[in-house]
């Protein structure tokens, strides 16, 4: 059982150095997946408790705690001034790609994949999805999702849509 | 780092993983060079490969899961695997042999459910049904079997297995599906809709009285009171809830001897250090003589100079002891981190979830999984009674495996779906 003594001290000093190499690399792992999910951008401020009151949230259909509104077209060179848009529980994507809930393929100042509208329990956000010339509300560049209030007017491209509830 | 996707992520992180099963079995192997043999190093590879097939299974079936909870399991099963390798290589290779089994379950669920998981909801009471079912076998004559006084098992020909593990699956589709329906109807609070309530309240009862063992109807209402608390947001069903099984308990410890013994044990274990705790003496002893550091894993000393084993089931119910004598403080300290990051990830999935049914399956199954986890390692440390139930993807045990590959992939089931993009 017992080896012999030098070669039992090049064994232990072994074992030390694969016992640290193992505790460094099973932290750093920890600390990475602790890390990047602290910039999980997607994480809803919400809880995932289902509260009383709120039935259609739970249920299948679409959920009545989550901030739903409409969109009113009031210029663009693709759809026609007047036309609304109902923003229910699912997200809804505009841009030039027929793929998008709302495609506006004649607007030419528009990205294939240009903004996307979130309805959630705290309001309805809007996000560009890096587009190339820029998503704005009232005339302010996106930089970061932003949460709209009634009355705000979102220009993509060539196209203004205002926000209400 | 944005532009890593979701599932290369989890590729990079199985790598890591991978890397620490190397670096683990390399440890034992050097440590017990004259009991194991150099192929042994093949397991880590080999563990490494059957992780990779269920990565590649996941890339196909749910693409836009959650990246972190197959790597967190993946270790998880890895340091077990390592533990039980280091404590006797003929169990490791019956527990490689149920990670493979485990995966190939892990990915006919992902197969059979990638479209929409939620067909279950409309077979809620045929899955409650199965989970009483399952939860009944060991207690009929021929197929039941008792093993160190609990009546957990069944036996049929040359297999053996505790259909508890599968039942809490069942049990949690099921409340998913029947809390989804009805909690409005229980938020309210009104007694005679406290039927229910009163009935699965019997049911982890009759389960306690039946297996002899505490630990699993702890978990079961346990899921319960999480499930319907997720469901309802009322606080005072959770505290009634508790007290009722404290109720339930205190007279459960009246009439069965063996619980009373635990309970006896639990609060001062130093008089029966020579019989009946002497297990758990003998775990306390081996926890502290790990200190900050550990003894390094393969180090550690499980058996007397004669051979005997200090510490009966060590590698099932008290691997947590084995694992924190051979890892230290600071090792067994990462392990409970894996444990409440894979907690974390999967609450996250409740939240991200966009209907009651997902959002309760997932809570559910993460629930139990950290309800267990933490009944098992609260047993063994002394924090509460201790009761036999596995520690999830560590312990040794072809059941408990199987059963948590399924709860993966469940949760994987309904990140995918809540993270799939919906333009």
């Amino acid at each position: 059982m017992t080896p012999p003594l030098g070669e039992s001290i090049a064994v232990d000093e072994a074992l030390v150095i694969l016992k640290v190499l193992f505790l460094v690399l099973l932290y750093l792992f920890i600390w990475r997946i602790v890390r990047t999910a602290s910039k999980d951008v997607r994480l809803p401020q919400e809880s995932f408790i289902l509260r009383p009151g709120e039935a259609e949230a739970a249920g299948l259909s679409q959920p009545s705690a989550i901030q739903t509104g409409k969109l009113t077209v009031l210029k663009s060179p693709a759809l026609e001034p007047g036309t609304t848009y109902e923003l229910d529980s699912t997200p809804l994507t505009i841009g030039r790609g027929g793929q998008n809930d709302v495609p506006i393929e004649q607007d030419e100042f528009a990205s294939a994949r240009h903004a996307r509208f979130e309805p959630r329990r705290d309001g309805v956000w809007v996000q560009d999805r890096g587009s190339t010339n820029g998503t704005f509300v009232n005339g302010a560049q996106l930089e970061r999702p932003r949460r709209l209030a009634p009355g705000d007017v979102v220009r993509v491209g060539e196209t203004d849509l205002r926000y209400d509830r | 780092m944005r532009a890593l996707s979701a599932r290369n992520r989890e590729l990079l992180n199985l790598l890591v993983v991978g890397m620490l099963t190397g670096l683990g079995f390399a440890s034992v192997y050097i440590a017990r060079s004259e009991i194991v043999s150099p192929e042994s190093l093949t397991y880590a590879a080999f563990f490494l490969l059957v992780y990779l097939v269920a990565h590649v299974v996941a890339r196909l079936t749910v693409p836009y899961a959650d990246p972190y909870l197959l790597p967190l399991a993946g270790f998880l099963t890895a340091i077990g695997l390592t533990e039980i390798y280091r404590l006797n290589p003929d169990d490791a290779f019956r527990q490689g042999l149920w990670v493979v089994l485990g995966v190939a379950l892990f990915s006919a669920a992902l197969v059979a459910l990638r479209s929409d998981y939620r067909r279950l909801e409309s077979y809620k009471y045929v899955i409650g049904f199965g989970a009483l079912v399952l939860l009944a076998l060991p207690a009929f004559p021929v197929i039941g079997r008792e093993i160190r006084g609990a009546q957990l098992w069944v036996e049929i020909g040359p297999l053996q297995f505790q259909p508890g593990e599968f039942a809490k699956i069942l049990l949690i589709v099921f409340l998913a599906g029947y809390l989804r329906e009805k909690r409005e109807v229980l938020a309210q609070g009104r007694l005679k809709d406290f039927g229910p309530l009163l009935l699965i309240w019997g049911g982890a009862m009759a389960v306690l009285v039946q297996t002899n063992d505490l630990g699993s109807g702890l978990l079961y209402f346990g899921i319960f009171l999480g499930m319907l608390y997720v469901a309802t947001a009322r606080l005072v069903f959770v505290m009634g809830g508790m007290a009722l099984f404290l109720a339930g308990s205190a007279f459960v410890y009246r009439i069965i001897p063996r619980v009373e013994d635990r309970v006896t044990i639990w609060l001062d274990p130093w008089p029966h250090a020579q019989d009946e705790g002497y297990q758990l003496v003998q775990s306390l002893f081996a926890i502290a003589f790990g200190g900050f550091g550990g003894t390094g894993l393969g180090k550690g000393t499980f058996t007397t100079s004669d051979g005997t084993n200090l510490i009966p089931d060590l590698n099932t119910d008290f691997i947590y002891a084995a694992l924190a004598h051979e890892l230290g403080l600071v090792g067994i300290a990462a392990v409970l981190l894996v444990y409440m990051l894979f907690a974390m990830r999967g609450f996250r999935v409740a939240m991200l979830a966009q209907d009651g049914f997902s959002k309760l399956l997932a809570a559910g199954l993460t629930f139990g999984f950290a309800l267990q986890t933490f009944i098992i390692v609260g047993g063994v440390v002394r924090l509460i009674p201790l009761t036999g139930i596995t520690l999830p993807f560590v312990s040794y045990g072809g059941s408990s495996l199987l059963a948590n590959f399924v709860l993966l992939a469940g949760l994987l089931l309904v990140s995918n779906r809540a993270l799939a993009p919906r333009d």
